[in-house]
């Protein structure tokens, strides 16, 4: 009977400790998801708006050492 | 809808920005720091980027007061000496506010530091995979914000030649798949981003 408790008690344990890597795991992905994005289709208008600039001469590249 | 392949290089104009005071006056004036503006460049010739650029980096400052601006504006010129090969085009205050203002959820997120792959734009124009974006400003701490900077610069001079750009990304700047999650189980991306 109580070999079973601990069993049962281990398993949910055990269980739990699971969860908990891989919700941890998904928060650190999420995270860094947001962090480093990856530029495609639902980016083309911002895409396009910084490559116009740079095509109607709007923006040049930064040509000094320091920023201000 | 797709974009047809950019010519390397254009026409360009100089664009007229007012001189700054430096960091360090602004800052004995008790005022923070400056927002990020593009500075008159020295006329020098006719300077255009490498004909070989694989990358266009764009910096979007709106001018928070935060960690992750500062610690861009003190290691800009090592991340410029550390990318030659590639433009770097910073945008001036009121320009990154009407982007910001244009593009509302990346409102906070800025410093951002957005990388357009010519390769992939030449390729498949911006209907697919075309580059990647640092959104610096979600990063609180200065070291966080360093090493994240640290990282987005060996990334792009470490894959400058990769064939498959996005799955570099995805594998490791993103760690995507089994072997992203046993790299953050094991906290390897907790130890690249300072934390």
């Amino acid at each position: 009977m109580f070999d079973r408790f601990t069993e049962v008690v281990s398993l949910v344990l055990g269980a739990l400790a699971v969860a908990y890597l891989v919700y941890e795991i998904d928060r650190r992905q999420r995270k860094l998801h947001d962090l480093w994005d990856v530029l495609d289709g639902e980016d083309a208008i911002l895409t396009n708006t910084l490559e116009d600039m740079v095509e109607s001469g709007e923006l040049v590249p930064y040509a000094g050492a320091t920023l201000a | 809808m797709a974009r047809s392949p950019r010519r390397p290089g254009s026409s360009r104009r100089e664009t007229a920005e007012a001189g700054l005071p430096s960091s360090a006056a602004v800052r004995e004036a008790g005022v923070s720091d400056p927002p990020i503006q593009t500075v008159p460049a020295p006329i020098s010739g006719n300077e255009k980027p490498p004909a070989a650029s694989r990358f266009r980096i764009f910096i979007v400052d709106s001018g928070w007061n935060s960690a992750a601006r500062r610690v861009l504006l003190e290691n800009f010129a090592l991340i410029r000496d550390l990318q030659k090969e590639d433009p770097i085009y910073v945008l001036n205050r009121e320009r990154s506010i009407e982007f910001m203002r244009r593009h509302g959820s990346r409102i906070g997120r800025d410093p951002i530091i957005a990388v357009h792959d010519m390769q992939a734009l030449g390729k498949g124009g911006t209907t697919g995979f075309h580059g990647f974006r640092l959104s610096l400003g979600l990063l609180r701490t200065p070291h966080q914000a360093l090493m994240g900077l640290q990282a987005f610069a060996r990334f792009l001079v470490t894959h400058r030649q990769s064939a498959d750009l996005e799955a570099d990304i995805r594998a490791n700047l993103r760690r995507e798949g089994l072997m992203g999650a046993i790299e953050i189980a094991m906290h390897h991306e907790a130890r690249e981003i300072g934390e």
